[in-house]
């Protein structure tokens, strides 16, 4: 890369704030989906709004690609660099700017991480909702551009609910400030058309974020099952019982040895098959009546011991336990392919079990955790991304696990985004018309297609797009 | 020593790329930057190993930027061994590292000449004493060669530097014998703790054996790449302790002051191949080493002291103290629950927690002498918990960590006392209350 382009971003942002050397910059070269990697030209570390703004609209003249990144946590390439590119990390945007604790919202910078927001309001008895399996790593501004989930968000639903304002910069250098806290916003609702949009619209360098009352009683159930199938059928009748809980996560038995083998051993039974760990928020009329409904449809299905945390610790053990299930699975293997899919709850059973036989059929090893209550599966394939036979058969796995999750009526992703992963996916599920939209949304902000190319949207269809958006031009096919 | 076998390639195939570490990393926080996080550097180990990166200077300058502080075993689901990867890169790069001929000289006479010499150190300790009494440190320490003199700390008199007696009784009904690591640099520094070490286990009903011959576990040249230092202070150590046997000819527990050096000496097989001999002689020898407070705590002891304690006087007003987490206790020895429980026998006292305890001070061994810079950044925002805490007394478990926040109390104006737990411990054994200010200051 020109070494103007270095001098000048230094400029900018100081030493501290740009990478420019080789071993450094290697590594970048990926994010949570490991086995795809391209080591960035630049690393650039802003410190704030400014400093972004002043260095994308310094790379202006040098069109290059630039692609974002939080902490490097997300598991559909959404921040695997672009060659030839600039990689911008917000890891250095980490002030707590404010926390109104009477409007009950806080304005963070980009790169402040989940958790450290949630500690940042806990002396004011408020939280932020969506809690991602990596929140004690991730980023606000890489949720926001990922639209993350998390098992809460079976309640809360997940970050887009929870965004009330941003300031963002876009590729030229423009800062956009949608800062202000609105619960209605006044013309278009920009701050929902940037939230999820991975990286394509723009950087995220502040976010204003909804703050929740930290509810007053708290039960978290652990309930053992002999096999999966009936703990997902309990699941299915849980929600179709219309059951007001805050989340409702299923681990199979792989998944339970290898959190019991970690650090994080939360004393999930290694006997079970499957358990279903549930939790219930709310005054404790409403926690108690809820419970009341919950244990006999538990029962019906054969869970055979219901476990209740004694005290906070015990329930904090259960959630490490889950949320670093993905982690504790590098016992099995070096390597880990987390699939995303999003099924109706009304077939839990059958699909959880097409997904395994999927992968069992290629003689991959598969364990299952899943938010179960949103339908949201996580089939966790182990392998080593040295073997390429290996690899080939894990990725052939994970089409056909989205191809017959989009048969029975479901979705792409549920919350790790589309990236590099699932780009393919995009053509199966949307129409061309469909994504030509979408490609018009993205060039209103970024007309050259610099901002995280070859991601969630296909290059492919925003090419074509050129010629469809010419009227009265006869289309091929 | 060719790249594959700098880096214990095996070991890092156990990292899965999740991330969960970052923010345990203190060098992490403090930059932001991916190389300076525990998966940056297991990655950077991971390409030199497959041949895509050469291991430079900027490697070079990763691993040694590293306080293995081990705060990412703690948070990693994978079980990545990280304290060894680092420990077995270090000793790779320091093999083929050139450095100025001074450094490398400074480097072998303090590895291998003082450290392992008790008249070595004892004489480093009456020149230092005497030099910083008559203000030629201060006077040399204006030269840039020199300038971590400065920061060097204060050598106590030497009535304070007394060795330990080879045997001290129990009082009352003994209830049995333990070894006592004395340290090599604790009795030049912290000889008060060591004397408050075996006056509480004397009080507790054991007999401590103090091995005169030993002197060094050779913790800190593990840490620093000196496998081959590390090994043979290994078996020396190994060797001292043998004969410390109970009346029944048992083995005793060998009581460890220093969480650094409790966490190296129960991991000493990890020096030695698994066909070696020693690898099997470590391991039995691991078996009895025990943290300090780890001991004490044990249900039967506690129970003693605690019968002790209970008819100290106490205070009107409580003191207030609270506990940072060695990382060598917190991480490496997993240990958490038993110094705190062992503070809250203290009469007079009110505990509380600091954020972030299990966060390094930055003392990390020998690492605030080569980097201080970065040492005393590290510790800047937990100066800022302390203060937070309003704790009177900070406690902790290791020498090198009660250096650093005394440096950094100091720096920052703080009025709080930094105590090791054994000194508060045998004070309230001694005394009863607890006084807020250091006794011996």
């Amino acid at each position: 890369m020109e070494p103007k382009i270095a001098d000048g971003l230094r400029a900018i942002v100081g030493d501290r704030g740009l990478t420019t050397n080789a071993t450094r910059r290697a590594t970048y070269e990926s994010d949570g989906l490991a086995h795809v990697r391209q080591v960035p030209d630049l690393v650039l570390m802003p410190r704030d709004t400014r400093e972004t703004a002043a260095a994308l609209r310094f790379l202006k003249e040098w069109n290059v690609p630039i692609v974002p990144r939080g902490a490097g946590t997300g598991l559909s390439g959404g921040a695997t660099p672009v060659a030839g590119g600039v990689l911008i990390s917000t890891a250095r945007m980490r002030d707590v700017i404010e926390v109104d604790s009477v409007n009950r919202f806080a304005r963070v910078q980009a790169g402040v991480v989940n958790v450290d927001l949630t500690h940042a309001c806990a002396d004011h008895g408020l939280f932020y909702a969506p809690d991602p399996s990596s929140q004690k790593a991730c980023t606000i501004g890489g949720n926001v551009a990922e639209n993350s989930g998390g098992p809460h968000c079976f309640k809360y639903g997940s970050t887009t609910q929870h965004v009330l304002g941003l300031v963002f910069v876009t590729i030229d250098g423009e800062i956009i400030d949608l800062a202000e806290p609105c619960v209605d916003p006044l013309g278009l609702d920009l701050v929902g058309v940037f939230v999820g949009s991975e990286g394509l619209l723009g950087i995220a360098t502040e976010v204003t974020v909804r703050l929740l009352p930290v509810p007053p009683v708290v039960e978290t159930l652990l309930a053992i099952f002999d096999d999966l199938d009936s703990a997902c059928d309990s699941v299915t009748d849980m929600i179709a019982a219309r059951l007001e809980m805050s989340a409702i996560e299923i681990l199979d038995k792989h998944t339970i040895d290898a959190i019991e083998a970690s650090v994080l051993a939360a004393g999930y039974p290694q006997n079970a098959q499957a358990v279903l760990l549930l939790e219930c928020e709310g005054s404790d009329v409403e926690v108690a009546a809820a419970l009341r409904d919950i244990e006999p449809i538990l029962a019906r299905h054969g869970a055979y011991d219901i476990r209740r945390a004694r005290a906070a610790d015990e329930r904090a053990r259960l959630w490490a336990g889950r949320k670093g299930a993905y982690g504790a699975m590098g016992r099995i293997a070096p390597d880990l392919y987390v699939t995303d899919a999003v099924v109706p709850r009304t077939r839990l059973r059958e699909l959880v079990r097409a997904t395994t036989d999927i992968c069992e059929k290629r003689g991959l090893k598969v364990a299952n955790v899943f938010h179960a209550g949103d339908g949201n599966l996580h089939p966790n394939i182990c392998y080593d991304r040295r073997d390429k036979d290996e690899l080939a058969r894990v990725l052939d796995a994970g089409d056909e696990i989205m191809r017959v999750c989009l048969a029975a009526g479901g979705s792409l992703t549920g919350e790790h985004g589309v990236g590099l992963e699932k780009i393919e996916g995009m053509e199966w599920l949307f129409s061309h018309d469909d994504l030509a939209a979408m490609c018009r949304v993205r060039e209103a902000f970024d007309p050259k297609r610099r901002m995280n190319p070859g991601k969630l949207l296909p290059m492919r269809a925003c090419m074509e797009t050129r010629s469809a958006v010419r009227p009265n031009e006869p289309r091929n096919g | 020593m060719d790249d594959a076998t700098l880096v214990d390639y095996a070991k890092t195939l156990d990292c899965i790329h999740c991330g969960l570490c970052l923010n345990a990393c203190p060098t992490y926080k403090l930059t932001g930057a991916e190389p300076s996080s525990p998966r940056g550097r297991v990655h950077l180990m991971r390409s030199v190993a497959e041949g895509t990166l050469q291991p430079d200077s900027e490697f070079a300058e990763e691993m040694d930027f590293c306080l293995l502080c081990r705060a990412c075993e703690s948070a990693c689901p994978s079980g990545v061994q990280f304290g060894v990867l680092m420990e077995h890169t270090r000793a790779g790069l320091q093999t083929e590292r050139r450095g100025s001929f001074f450094a490398r000289a400074a480097r072998w006479i303090g590895f291998r000449v003082i450290l392992p010499s008790r008249f070595a150190l004892r004489l480093v300790a009456f020149v230092g004493r005497s030099a910083q009494r008559t203000g030629l440190t201060r006077f040399v320490s204006r030269f840039g060669f020199a300038r971590a003199l400065r920061d060097a700390p204060t050598i106590p008199p030497s009535a304070k530097r007394a060795l330990l007696q080879p045997m001290t009784p129990a009082r009352g009904e003994p209830r049995g014998v333990v070894g006592v690591l004395q340290g090599c640099m604790m009795p030049e520094l912290f000889g008060r703790v060591n004397r408050a070490t075996v006056a509480v286990l004397a009080e507790a009903g054991f007999e401590s054996r103090v091995p005169s011959a030993h002197v060094c576990c050779g913790s800190l040249h593990a840490h620093n790449g000196d496998r081959e230092g590390a090994r043979f202070l290994a078996q020396k150590t190994i060797v001292c302790f043998e004969d410390i046997v109970d009346a029944s000819g048992h083995p005793s527990p060998i009581v460890v002051n220093s969480a650094g050096c409790g966490a190296h000496m129960k991991d000493y097989a990890h020096l030695f191949d698994a066909d070696d001999p020693w690898h099997e002689r470590a391991h039995r020898f691991a078996e009895r080493v025990v943290d300090f407070s780890e001991f004490v705590a044990l249900p039967r002891t506690r129970a003693a002291l605690e019968r002790r304690l209970r008819d100290r006087p106490s205070r009107a007003q409580a003191v207030r103290v609270t506990w940072d987490d060695p990382c060598h206790l917190c991480h490496a020895q997993k240990i958490r629950s038993e110094p705190r429980a062992l503070l809250d026998l203290l009469p007079g006292i009110e505990r509380v927690e600091m954020r972030d305890s299990e966060g390094c001070c930055g003392s990390a061994g020998i690492y605030s002498l080569l980097r201080p810079d970065d040492a005393a950044a590290v510790l800047e925002p937990k100066l800022q918990e302390l203060s937070d805490t309003r704790a009177a007394i900070l406690v902790t478990g290791n020498p090198g960590c009660q250096l650093q926040w005394s440096a950094g109390v100091k720096r920052a104006g703080l009025n709080v006392r930094v105590a090791h737990i054994a000194e508060l411990l045998d004070e309230a054994l001694q005394h009863g209350p607890i006084d807020p200010a250091d006794r011996n200051a």
